[in-house]
């Protein structure tokens, strides 16, 4: 069933990239978030494509992967497909259901509004993307 | 250098694009601006108690344990992603030339960046290319 606004926002309010947002705002963001599902297997994005938007995880796990390395893997809470809407070149890595995975999509126009008028937003979302930078480093180093 | 020079230099940084003048001038007279000689360390490898730091004029290297990985020039910025994590930094920064910087503390960035939302999305912008590229080196 799908989840109504409310529903949306509530869940919202938990998720890292949101915390600090005022509770109207979170609303207008459930208003744009649209629910999709990915069962087991498929893509949530595909390497090459243009971005669209971006994809926060509510239920199931996924993993990223660029030709056949695997670079990351992702959960409930987590967010993917962001770098393509920010720096506008193609996916640099798919994205794919590691089981049966609902998301909340953020269209790419709404993520940039978003990240223009809720500084909180930006901030989150610049904090998450150097720890992701760090953590790669980290991960060359050892 | 003058306030009025030093916010022309600063309109002329891809960071700073969007700002008006009197916007740039409020910036100008929130950062400090600093000069460093050759050689000297900026920001060392796994020490803590740093700032905000974009170049104004010169060039640094980024070493980490001794190597080489990249270099930064004018308009590109560092010590950040210490802030921004609360960690001490991974790699020393090294001016290669005589170098100017425009100076932030690291605890007044986040107050800036949220007074000045097109520099953060500018900055975003330039995480997520550096994510990006730092992506494509993995695999």
């Amino acid at each position: 069933m799908p989840f109504t606004v409310p529903e949306k926002a509530d869940w919202l309010a938990k998720v890292q990239l949101f915390r600090g947002v005022p509770r109207p705002a979170l609303e207008r963001i459930a208003e744009r978030c649209t629910e999709v599902d990915f069962p087991a297997g498929h893509y949530i994005v595909q390497q090459g494509q243009i971005g669209n938007g971006l994809y926060l995880i509510v239920t199931g796990r996924a993993k990223v992967v660029r030709g056949d390395v695997e670079i990351a893997e992702f959960g409930p809470g987590d967010f993917v497909g962001e770098l393509a809407v920010l720096d506008q070149m193609p996916r640099a890595a798919s994205v794919v259901a590691e089981d049966d995975v609902t998301c909340l999509a953020l269209a790419s126009w709404d993520l940039n509004a978003l990240i223009e008028q809720e500084p909180a937003v930006a901030m989150n979302l610049l904090r998450e993307l150097t720890a992701r930078i760090r953590s790669l480093g980290q991960q060359h180093h050892h | 250098m003058s306030q009025n020079d030093l916010v022309d230099t600063m309109a002329g940084l891809v960071l700073f694009g969007d700002l008006g003048r009197p916007q740039l001038a409020e910036a100008a007279h929130t950062f400090t601006e600093e000069a460093f000689p050759a050689g000297q360390r900026i920001l060392r490898q796994g020490f803590a108690g740093s700032g905000f730091y974009v170049i104004l004029a010169g060039e640094v290297a980024v070493r980490i344990d001794g190597e080489e990985r990249a270099r930064l020039g004018k308009g590109d910025f560092f010590g950040e992603m210490s802030i921004l994590l609360g960690e001490p930094p991974t790699a020393d920064i090294v001016a290669i030339g005589p170098l100017r910087v425009l100076q932030l503390g690291g605890p007044d960035l986040e107050a800036f960046l949220k007074r000045h939302p097109m520099v953060m999305y500018r900055m975003l912008l330039s995480v997520a290319r550096r994510l990006s590229n730092a992506n494509r080196r993995r695999s």
